[in-house]
């Protein structure tokens, strides 16, 4: 039974197990409960054909993407300087673990009474979305730079800024990645809510709006689109950790092996 | 040698440390009540059973843990932080290093914060990494590295910035008898031909021995204090063999039992 053990014949055979089950619901349920693989696939089609899907994604992918470079952008220093100043982390965690419990999806309302309909309160609120997971994790990763490092650097000679960026950066890099990384699968999630209450344009209002239509296999399109953006993005970054800062210790979660 | 024996000469007088509150009634100190001169250029041995407050002693001359009392000197200066004239080889190489930069990047750390020209950089830690013997493994970063290589980066790190003293908390306390035998042997010869400074803490007899001119012993915590000073003017290399390191380790060994 060696061949079995090859990975790709255990994973094409897992793939298939898995359309013939949701074939499989689709028969017994119809396919307005529950559209089978093929239907879908006739959906997504129609939905390509008029060019709505690619702008859809385009859509949400841009509104993420800058939201998400943003607020990584705002949270990476002020994590730093959070974590390394004392006076200002002893007021400023209480706070952030008071706001890390308000998920995204809460504010939207209040987002477009502040920011407007338009596209900045949805990139605003990625950019919250963002911005408090990654300050978390730069915090944790500050806090746990092993004292040795900052007293053998600070007798070699180094200022307090210099300790910061010769040593606490480096040493939290891993942090930051595994922050940025989270944050990128919290902001699908922030813009799918968003684009389903007040857009109407994106994945997230395919999503909604399909209901109206009763088109399920719209929804199901719609789903599996999130399901490759999130993974190809993440692989991406996984990649991109494992390539470029792999001196800093980022190892990427998905590739490894034992 | 008089005037060299002045220079980066250490001063304790009445040296106290405590980490409770000094308003508490019942003061609990670490170490109380130490007078010590350590003469510029001699290789001082600080010995003592675990916890009696040698590692505090050493990060107080650092300058990274503060005094509570008495007065502590180094070149007639007050210590209060740590400064680029005392190195510290600390007991744990992974701890210290800076996984993220090639050994030779880690070695020429200290003169990167005082931006010294990189030319004069790669000459001093060429040197220095000839030193300890690591020429060949410019390139590698510290977790290619076996426990014994890793300690010679840390020292080739600290006698790269040419510190006048050089503190060593335990260095050779992880390794194995054959690498620990080579190290002791190598900072012989380092001090010998640098004329630094070395205190070098130790709860290990006949390494302190081997190693130093006058060992320090210190008294079972708490207030701790040094109760003796042993003369150790044997000749190096020394011979543990011997009769008079069998005396002096003895007299040494005796002192522990009383
Ligand atoms: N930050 C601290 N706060 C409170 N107590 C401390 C602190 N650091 C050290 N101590 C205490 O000071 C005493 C001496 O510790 P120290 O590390 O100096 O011992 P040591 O002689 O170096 O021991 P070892 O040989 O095991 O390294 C111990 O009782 C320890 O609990
Ligand atoms: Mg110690």
């Amino acid at each position: 039974m060696r061949w079995i053990e090859k990975k790709w014949v255990s994973v094409s055979l897992l793939w298939i197990a898995v359309l013939c089950i949701w074939q499989l619901g689709a028969v017994v349920y119809g396919p307005d409960v529950i559209p089978g693989p093929w239907s879908t696939l006739k959906g997504g089609q129609e939905l390509l054909a008029d060019g709505t899907l690619t702008k859809y994604i385009g859509i949400s992918f841009y509104r993420v993407l800058v939201g998400w470079v943003l607020g990584s952008l705002v949270a990476i220093p002020v994590g730093l300087i959070i974590g390394k100043v004392n006076v200002i982390r002893i007021f400023a965690e209480p706070f952030l673990n008071f706001i890390r419990f308000i998920p995204p999806i809460a504010f939207i309302t209040l987002f477009l009474v502040w920011f407007g309909i338009g596209e900045q309160s949805k990139i605003a609120l990625i950019m919250y979305a963002t911005f408090f997971i990654v300050v978390l994790n730069i915090l944790t990763g500050v806090m746990s730079v092993e004292e040795d490092k900052i007293r053998s650097a600070r007798s070699m000679g180094a200022s307090e800024w210099q300790i910061l960026l010769h040593v606490i950066v480096p040493a939290t890099i891993p942090y930051i990645f595994t922050g940025v990384r989270i944050a990128m699968g919290t902001s699908y999630m922030a813009i799918i809510g968003a684009e389903m209450i007040a857009s109407n344009e994106g994945v997230g209002y395919l999503i909604w709006n399909s209901r109206l239509f009763f088109r399920t296999d719209w929804i199901f399109v719609g789903l599996f689109c999130l399901g490759f953006m999130g993974f190809f993005t993440d692989r991406l970054l996984g990649w991109f950790g494992k390539k470029v800062l792999f001196r800093y210790g980022v190892v990427s979660v998905a590739g490894k092996r034992r | 040698m008089t005037l060299l024996a002045k220079q980066n000469a250490i001063h304790i007088e009445q040296l106290r440390k405590s980490y409770s509150e000094p308003s508490v009634g019942d003061v609990h100190y670490i170490i109380k009540d130490v007078d010590l001169v350590i003469k510029g250029g001699e290789f001082f041995i600080l010995l003592g059973p675990s916890g009696c407050g040698k590692s505090t002693l050493l990060n107080m001359i650092a300058g990274f843990v503060s005094k509570s009392g008495g007065n502590l000197r180094v070149n007639d200066v007050e210590v209060n932080k740590p400064g680029r004239d005392r190195a510290v080889v600390f007991q744990q190489a992974d701890s210290s290093l800076f996984p993220w930069l090639t050994v030779r990047q880690n070695v020429e750390f200290g003169l990167r914060m005082k931006k010294t020209p990189k030319e004069e950089q790669r000459l001093i830690s060429d040197r220095y990494i000839r030193l300890v013997g690591l020429t060949g493994h410019e390139e590698k970063f510290p977790k290619e590295l076996s426990g014994g290589m890793k300690q010679r980066v840390q020292l080739a790190r600290v006698l790269a910035n040419d510190p006048a003293i050089l503190l060593m908390d335990e260095p050779f306390g992880a390794l194995d008898a054959m690498t620990r035998r080579t190290m002791q042997k190598e900072l012989v010869n380092i001090w010998r031909e640098t004329h630094k400074t070395v205190i070098f803490v130790t709860h290990d007899i006949q390494e302190a021995l081997l190693l130093g001119e006058r060992i320090g012993i210190m008294s079972v915590g708490p207030s701790s204090n040094i109760t003796d000073i042993y003369d150790n003017s044997l000749s190096y290399p020394r011979d543990v063999a011997s009769q008079q390191f069998y005396n002096l380790y003895n007299t040494i060994q005796g002192h522990f039992e009383e």
